[in-house]
């Protein structure tokens, strides 16, 4: 071995604390991007190849009811390569235990060849058209088999026609439409317990919901390149006798959307954490190899005098930050590849694409070693630079002390003077030394604005929910009839035992047009001395429906560009009867944490339609511990299409949070380790460069505590300040954040709780205080006679 | 004033072990302090008088023998012990000044100010000193001397009982070096603290009251001058 090379293996050794500190920032660094680059890819190539496979759809069409040849027509236009016509509608299932669940129907017309969406099996058998015992087979989508432990032979019962239909189990089999398998844009999050996704034979769908011979989607193939937006306007026309309900591209299909906005935020997050941290490593290894090269200016000097050139020394240094470099990715493509497993394992836990786990992303490994290493000689380079002007007959002697002048603080006299020495000489060695200084600020600035971020999606979670389910919902449950009734029938319903009160609501979808922009948005008709539901408005005040205006979405209005006293266009899609038209003044405009719809009163609903006293549905507040009686009495009404019940929601939300918990607990950890490393590096660099002083002021008769506080004065200068730009910073991260993971179905509000704050704040200066007591250590072993008798 | 033995050192050894070669720093050398003494321990490179030096001050430890100062044994003497004993007791001047860059001059003599309970005025010891119109420079703003003067003046201000200095002029010229010696003979003089002064100028031995020899780790001779020569007149 070369002796340069064993110079740097020994500055290693002497110096592993440190080493190691920067080598897990790498690491982690490295293992983040390597981990999130390899569930996104995985995940976005497993969707690719199930996308094209599958031949799923470009286009969506649904209409009320059409003749099944209608798609001949439609394949025949120019840039459609296929179009399939089916069957797909919500319908409720009646479970043994009483409770409620929705089935949405899709019909695959046999035999199966060609068609536009087609499923891949994943257990069981395929479906018999005629199977010769009778009856009906179906195939399930694997979540919800899975979670009512359904196997193969089971039946399903569900309500169609007012008819209860048995259906039998053949298998389970995924497809590109529901991927994630959640009901609308309205559900935070797939509910597998209540919503089933049921593929059937074409015939025995048409016979059972009474639809021989029709279809009443079309899911449509085009060609690449073809224009989207005008063969979509033609596919309208030629459907336009059958009722036009709605039409929209693949990029606004439910699972595709959702999984898109995850794999949106999976690529920004693998982008955005990796940067901090090897931006943050590549600081820490500037100052921490300045710091060397000056302590060893005299080595440097030596190696000049004998005749090693600028190159080499600076390569030599160069070198400590390359092996940095070098362990941090090393260490960190272990933990990337356990982490993407562990990933790519709860990813498998919402969606249906079972390719998802495994794979090694060599790309990425590939990738996070060269950035590592690139960044680490960058940074080696910088810091070595400054060998080059040290000079072989200078760098003998001792340098001389730097010049110093008063700083800003000392003009403002009534403060300086208050100040003691001690924090006189911490604040003056903080303001001088403003790169050592800025790069600790920095760093807990990050640690502390990380910590922000890892908790504050609990806090806009809880704000969410507190508000959506307990602040604007005061009913418990909301009961969905397959077709309007008269309000006269509800009174059965608010007769049953439990229920304390009841309110009708009328739910019409409808296509809302302004100023020749057209959005598909859900009206809801409600009484106008409405109190089981809170409408609210942009800053959270209640907003009351008139008897003629409409209080429009939020992000309808935005989309139309909609303000308040202005008359929008709306026809009603309701499947049933005619659609209508009617003109409408917007009198508001409703924000609401989860789903869409916008408020009007249940008359111009009524009157929009032109029918009176029709209503779709009813909330109820119920008395507590009457919720599985009230379910089961509405069960044998079987007009009912679907019960919502506020208690099973929030179940099944919180059921989900433990995977929340999981990802704040690393976010956590990544901030603890970053702010850990870069405490423990400053301080003992900070110890390292004034370690004559200290050795000074023990002489003059400090005790080593009281040295050690003069540390931790520096330390706390920088924890006040780091916290105090933490704070805020996090809130920008977050804000960041939910920006860049925001879809068109779903924005997060950003909302911090006063707890949070102070949580970061104590576990900021918590580590810090730890990264110190390790740091200061070395003041109770200082050498007073070493110290002092040499000039570095 | 032999009656008045400030500090006794009783046969005191100091070994190094330096990886396999062991150096005997100190051979059970003895010798007594007087109080308001001004002693000059003189000797070459590697003879023992800074380790000597370094255990009056309580910054070393002896491998045995024993410090006794008053009543105090500070050859068992722990951490804390020794570090009360630096801060009420002892104040340092080195060749190299080691003053906190940090802080002005006024604030270095404050820092050691604070430590004690009854120090001197601040503004006045930088006056003795000669630093009235340099009180809020920086060290990197200050010559050699006047560094050195400041150190002189962080160790004069707790008025300690025990000034020790290592080459105090070993890295001044000669007339600023016959100012610091100036000084410490003064505070010598004025203040009744006994000076310990390390050098290997013999020349500074003529102001001494006792000159102590030293060569490899043993006292070879100790000189009691019948009449001191002032510093001004020391001529190297």
């Amino acid at each position: 071995m070369k002796a340069l090379n064993k110079k740097l293996w020994r500055t290693i050794k002497s110096t592993k604390g440190q080493f190691l500190a920067v080598a897990a920032v790498v690491a982690v660094g490295i293992s983040v991007y390597i981990a999130m680059s390899t569930a996104y890819l995985n995940l976005e190539r497993s969707k690719e190849q199930l996308y094209r496979n599958y031949n799923f759809a470009d286009y969506y069409f649904h209409v009320i009811k059409a003749p099944e040849q209608v798609t001949r027509q439609i394949e025949e236009l120019p840039g459609v390569t296929a179009a399939t016509g089916r069957i797909q509608k919500d319908v409720p299932i009646l479970k043994e235990d009483v409770q409620r669940a929705t089935a949405r129907i899709i019909s695959y017309p046999l035999p199966l060849e060609g068609e536009v969406n087609r499923f891949k099996l994943l257990s069981g058998r395929i479906f018999q058209e005629y199977p010769p015992g009778g009856g009906i087979e179906i195939l399930a989508e694997p979540q919800y088999a899975a979670a009512n432990n359904l196997t193969f032979n089971d039946k399903i019962n569900i309500v169609a026609e007012e008819r209860e239909v048995p259906l039998t189990l053949a298998g389970t089999a995924i497809s590109p439409e529901f991927i994630y398998p959640i009901k609308d844009a309205a559900s935070l999050l797939p509910d597998p317990r209540s919503f089933a996704i049921i593929l059937m034979p074409q015939s025995q769908a048409q016979q059972i919901l009474n639809l021989t011979g029709q279809i009443n989607q079309v899911a449509v193939k085009l060609a690449p390149g073809a224009d989207q937006e005008k063969i979509a306007d033609q596919i309208e026309s030629i459907l336009e006798p059958y009722g036009n309900l709605a039409s929209y591209p693949r990029k606004q299909q439910i699972s595709n959307a959702m999984l898109q906005g995850e794999l949106d935020s999976l690529q920004a997050s693998s982008k955005f954490l990796p940067a901090i941290f090897l931006g943050i490593a590549v600081a820490i290894q500037f100052v921490m190899l300045g710091r060397m090269i000056k302590a060893q200016r005299m080595q440097i000097g030596v190696m000049k005098a004998l005749g090693y050139n600028n190159l080499q020394i600076m390569l030599h240094y160069t070198g400590y930050a390359q092996v940095v470099a070098l362990s941090g990715a090393l260490l960190g493509s272990l933990l990337g590849l356990l982490l993407a497993s562990a990933i790519s394992q709860a990813y498998a836990q919402y969606f249906n694409l079972p390719e998802t786990i495994g794979g090694v992303n060599a790309r990425a490994i590939f990738l996070g070693f060269a950035l590592s290493i690139g960044v680490g000689t960058l940074a080696g380079l910088f810091a070595a630079r400054t060998v080059t002007v040290i000079n072989p007959a200078e760098s003998m002697r001792p340098e001389p002390p730097k010049g110093f002048g008063k700083i800003f603080i000392e003009n403002w006299t009534w403060l300086w003077r208050k100040l003691s020495p001690t924090w006189k000489m911490s604040i003056r060695s903080a303001v001088r030394n403003k790169i050592r200084f800025g790069v600790s600020l920095l760093g807990v600035t990050f640690a502390v604005g990380m910590l922000v971020v890892a908790v504050f999606s609990n806090d806009s979670v809880d704000y969410m929910i507190d508000r959506h389910y307990f602040q604007e919902q005061h009913y418990d449950l909301l009961v969905r009839f397959s077709a309007p009734v008269k309000d006269g029938e509800l009174l059965n319903i608010y007769r049953l035992e439990g229920v304390l009160k009841g309110e009708p609501v009328f739910e019409i979808p409808a296509r809302i047009t302004y100023h020749g922009r057209t959005e598909e948005n859900l009206l809801t008709g409600v009484p106008p001395d409405l109190t089981l539901k809170k409408i609210s408005g942009q800053r959270e005040e209640t907003l009351i429906p008139g008897d003629e205006g409409l209080l429009i979405s939020q992000r309808t209005a935005r989309k139309l560009g909609v303000k308040p006293g202005d008359t929008v266009t709306v026809e009603t899609l309701l499947g049933i009867g005619p659609s209508r038209r009617a003109q409408i003044m917007v009198t508001g405009i409703n924000s609401q944490m989860i789903g869409e719809s916008s408020y009007l009163s249940i008359n111009l609903a009524n009157r929009i339609l032109q029918e009176r006293r029709l209503a779709s549905g009813v909330m109820l507040s119920i008395q507590p511990g009457t919720e599985k009686s009230i379910e089961g009495r509405l069960n044998d009404m079987t007009e009912i299409a679907s019960i919502s019940s506020r208690q099973k929601e929030l179940d099944n939300f919180n059921k989900n949070l433990e995977s929340m918990i999981y990802s704040i607990s690393i976010m956590i950890f990544f901030a603890l380790v970053l702010g850990f490393a870069i405490v423990y590096n400053s301080s003992i660099i900070s110890f390292a460069e004034r370690k004559r002083e200290l050795a000074s002021l023990r002489v003059v008769g400090f005790s080593s505590a009281e040295v050690s506080g003069l540390l931790l004065e520096e330390t706390l200068l920088q924890t006040v300040a780091g916290v105090a730009l933490g704070l805020p910073f996090g809130l920008f991260m977050a804000k960041s954040y939910v920006q860049a993971i925001s879809t068109d179905l779903f924005t997060m509000p950003v909302v911090v709780y006063p707890l949070t704050y102070f949580l970061s704040a104590l576990g900021g200066t918590l580590f810090i205080i730890t990264a110190h007591l390790l740091a200061s250590r070395g003041v109770k072993k200082l050498d007073l006679v070493d110290v002092l008798k040499n000039r570095d | 004033m032999k009656n008045n033995v400030l500090m006794q050192l009783e046969k005191i050894s100091k070994t190094y072990i330096m990886g396999e070669v062991t150096v005997e720093a100190l051979k059970e050398t003895s010798l007594d302090i007087f109080q308001g003494e001004l002693l000059v321990i003189l000797g070459p490179s590697g003879s023992g008088k800074s380790t000597m030096l370094n255990i009056m001050g309580g910054m070393d430890t002896t491998s045995s023998g024993r410090v006794i100062f008053g009543d105090e044994d500070l050859s068992r003497a722990g951490d804390s012990q020794l570090t009360r004993y630096r801060r009420n007791e002892v104040g340092f001047v080195f060749q190299f000044y080691n003053l906190i860059a940090d802080l002005t001059a006024r604030e270095n003599v404050e820092l050691a100010a604070n430590l004690v309970e009854n120090p001197l005025s601040t503004e006045e010891v930088l006056m003795e000193v000669g630093l009235e119109s340099r009180m809020d420079h920086f060290p990197s703003q200050l010559s050699g001397g006047e560094q050195q003067r400041v150190s002189i003046a962080r160790a004069a201000v707790k008025n300690p009982r025990l000034l020790l200095c290592d080459e105090p002029t070993g890295a001044l010229d000669y007339q600023t070096g016959k100012l610091i010696l100036g000084l410490l003979a003064k505070i010598n003089r004025e203040r009744g603290s006994t000076v310990v002064i390390v050098t290997h100028n013999t020349s500074i031995g003529e102001m001494a009251n006792r000159v102590v020899r030293m060569r490899s780790g043993e006292i070879t001779e100790i000189i009691e001058n019948e009449t001191t020569v002032s510093p001004e007149r020391i001529e190297w």
